[in-house]
């Protein structure tokens, strides 16, 4: 069962980093659900907050002066069975029915697999390109990490540093 | 039995003693030139004395009025601020548990009795507590799961 291990290390590493404010500079998370019921789907992590972010004195100022305030969240989903681009599609209908109640902005959607992610998936996720969702998908048994090529998407590799915490945990080196 | 998740806030503990330290050492300074000692290794030793003084007193404030102590078994929880005890309750009245950042970015534990319903916060920042560690702890008592042992709940410090 070392796949489900992985993956589970993963979820607590990327979570550790989004408690000490990984993602500031896109969305301040401040909350943190695990294991999650929403819309008869279960999110390994659930995590919501708002673009504007918190701070001291100067950094506060200009987030109020020139932020915007909206809701976003980051939804994480860990599956352990073959990834299929109808799975994919009931998850983003999962995120969207989440984003309308919620009257989010826009979310992140990442789904971790701890099979090898099938061509059909690949393909479905770097053409997927709605706005409001960054779509992510990753192997922890390859380390194959695919994403949206919407801005959202990109910045799960680029903020949440996510490919560097799938190498590192491949790779053996976390704590 | 209960058990207890507590820290002491060295930094609260400063500003609670720094007054007492300075005014200790006022008083210490004071008595030592009526008594004649001006200079010299004695003046400092005596002077010195003025940080237990004060740490002393500041203590004293501090334990009644700002340390935090979680105590709780599988039933229920107790939150005690000082002499106060601020929160308390069965962990069978809540359904959600998640972290939730203050607005100093301290992570804290928000109890829900329903999704998005009344919370309330559990200060485990003030604790030695491992945030994730505790929270997996209370899922598994709201969920009736087995719990995962809790000496296991504290950081390294």
């Amino acid at each position: 069962m070392l796949p489900k291990d992985v993956s589970d290390s993963i979820v607590d590493s990327l979570e550790r980093d989004l408690i000490g404010g990984r993602a500031r500079w896109i969305a301040d998370l401040n909350e943190f659900f695990r294991d999650y019921n929403r819309t008869n789907t279960n999110f390994n992590l659930y995590a919501r907050g708002r673009t504007r972010n918190r701070g001291l004195f100067l950094s506060r100022f200009f987030a109020w002066t020139a932020l915007p305030d909206y809701s976003v969240s980051l939804f994480l989903i860990s599956d352990n069975s073959l990834m299929s681009a109808e799975r994919m599609r009931r998850n983003l209908e999962s995120v969207s029915i989440a984003i309308r109640d919620d009257e989010l902005q826009w979310a992140w959607l990442i789904v971790l697999c701890t099979r090898e992610l099938p061509a059909h998936v690949v393909s479905f996720v770097s053409r997927y390109d709605r706005r409001e969702i960054g779509l992510a998908v990753a192997s922890t048994a390859s380390g194959q990490l695919v994403y949206s090529q919407n801005q959202l998407g990109r910045s799960i590799v680029k903020h949440l540093g996510l490919r560097k915490l799938l190498e590192k945990m491949n790779a053996g080196n976390t704590n | 039995m209960l058990e207890t998740l507590t820290r002491t806030q060295n930094s609260l503990l400063a500003s609670y003693s720094s007054p007492f330290v300075l005014l200790s050492a006022l008083v210490i300074n004071i008595w030592l030139v009526s008594a004649g000692v001006s200079g010299g290794i004695l003046r400092l030793v005596f002077l010195g004395a003025a940080v237990p003084i004060g740490f002393f007193f500041g203590r004293l404030i501090y334990l009644k009025r700002s340390h935090v102590e979680i105590a709780f078994d599988e039933k229920e929880f107790r939150v005690k601020k000082g002499n106060r005890e601020t929160l308390g309750g069965n962990w069978k009245n809540y359904k959600i548990v998640s972290i939730r950042l203050d607005q100093f970015g301290r992570p804290d534990l928000r109890l829900y009795k329903s999704a998005d319903g009344d919370f309330v916060d559990i200060p485990i920042s003030r604790t030695n507590a491992d945030p994730q560690k505790f929270r997996e702890h209370v899922q598994g008592l709201l969920s009736g799961r087995v719990a995962t042992p809790s000496l296991q709940l504290v950081e390294a410090s």
